[in-house]
């Protein structure tokens, strides 16, 4: 009979060591944690992450959450080091090393990505301020020439530094126009044609 | 070193004025830093950028002509061999007898016939190399609405 059934003694070890081993496994989440954050928490910031990665949007996420672990999550440190010019490739992360990538940047990097290019390339009237100089030729086509032969008297060096200035920047803006003019002059002729 | 570094880039600043290459413009940024640059290079004829006006930006290091500048295009450009943020003058063709005119000559052909064995953009190579109409497509509306057209 004693040897069919557990004794008190025996139930109360069964307990307690089930409930250690219960403890065992559903505690590592917490300790776990608490020991690997020793060197200046294995959290990193996820608005960090993000704005490391709209500054350098060439940079893989995971290469970035990398860097931010090695040196304590320092934000100032791996930018630092980004625009230094030296690239994050020579600590690339392990294979292994798959941190869970703030779902966040998802949908962020979706919008930001999308309005970007035309933000930090705006066309090149936006860029030079030219939007006063278009000459809407559409009906004068003399106009046009006007202009262009007004611009044909180019000076070319000068001694003064900001006659120089003036005239390297006259020069750039005349040949965004004259392509545009151009452009325009293709596109009229391509419509009286069709 | 530093002042022989200006005085070369000032003499090559001279030369582009006075006289410069076809469809390039360049100079640097302003005279108070001789080694930031940008330059306009006009499309190739005959190719989808014809027509384009693409802006770029030169740095020069301070031991210029001994190191090359690095350019970077400050538009958008869809090309086999630019990276999107970046693109690197190829250093190991370099050479101190080399210039900016010939920088901006030769990434002007560059344009006209991409390098496909070393694709910097690869979607913009794959699409160059096999779906021609369609990479042709889009340099020309990139061209367009560089203009503001």
């Amino acid at each position: 009979m004693a040897e069919q059934t557990l004794n008190i003694p025996q139930l109360i070890a069964v307990v307690l060591v089930g409930f250690l081993a219960i403890r065992w496994f559903l505690s590592p989440a917490s300790p776990n944690q608490n020991a690997s954050s020793r060197n200046a928490g294995r959290q990193v910031n996820p608005a960090h992450v993000e704005q490391i990665a709209q500054m350098f949007p060439q940079l893989d996420r995971r290469a970035i959450v990398w860097d931010l672990l090695r040196n304590g999550g320092s934000l100032q440190a791996t930018t630092e080091r980004l625009l230094s010019g030296r690239s994050l490739d020579t600590r690339q992360p392990p294979t292994s090393f798959q941190p869970p990538i703030p779902l966040s940047t998802a949908p962020t990097a979706s919008t930001s990505t999308t309005p970007k290019p035309s933000a930090a390339h705006p066309d090149l009237i936006t860029r030079y301020n030219l939007s006063s100089k278009i000459t809407t030729p559409p009906s004068t086509p003399g106009a046009s020439d006007v202009t262009s032969s007004s611009v044909e008297s180019k000076p070319g060096w000068s001694a003064n530094r900001n006659e120089r200035a003036e005239i390297l920047k006259r020069r750039r803006e005349e040949m965004v126009l004259a392509a545009r003019r151009k452009m325009e002059e293709k596109d009229r002729k391509a419509q009286s044609a069709a | 070193m530093t002042s022989v570094a200006s005085k070369r880039l000032f003499q090559e600043y001279k030369h582009l004025t006075q006289d410069p290459p076809e469809g390039i413009t360049a100079g640097p940024v302003t005279e108070d830093d001789l080694f930031v640059w940008e330059a306009l290079i006009e499309g190739p004829e005959g190719t989808p950028f014809e027509g384009g006006i693409f802006p770029a930006e030169l740095k020069f290091p301070k031991d210029y002509p001994l190191m090359p500048p690095t350019m970077r295009f400050t538009c958008d450009i869809w090309h086999p061999n630019d990276d999107p943020n970046h693109y690197e003058h190829a250093s190991e063709r370099w050479s101190p007898i080399q210039s900016v005119e010939k920088i901006l000559i030769s990434v002007m052909s560059m344009l006209a016939e991409p390098n496909d064995e070393s694709p910097a953009n690869v979607d913009a190579a794959r699409m160059w190399r096999e779906r021609r109409p369609d990479f042709e497509r889009k340099v020309k509306a990139d061209v367009r609405r560089a203009l503001g057209l």
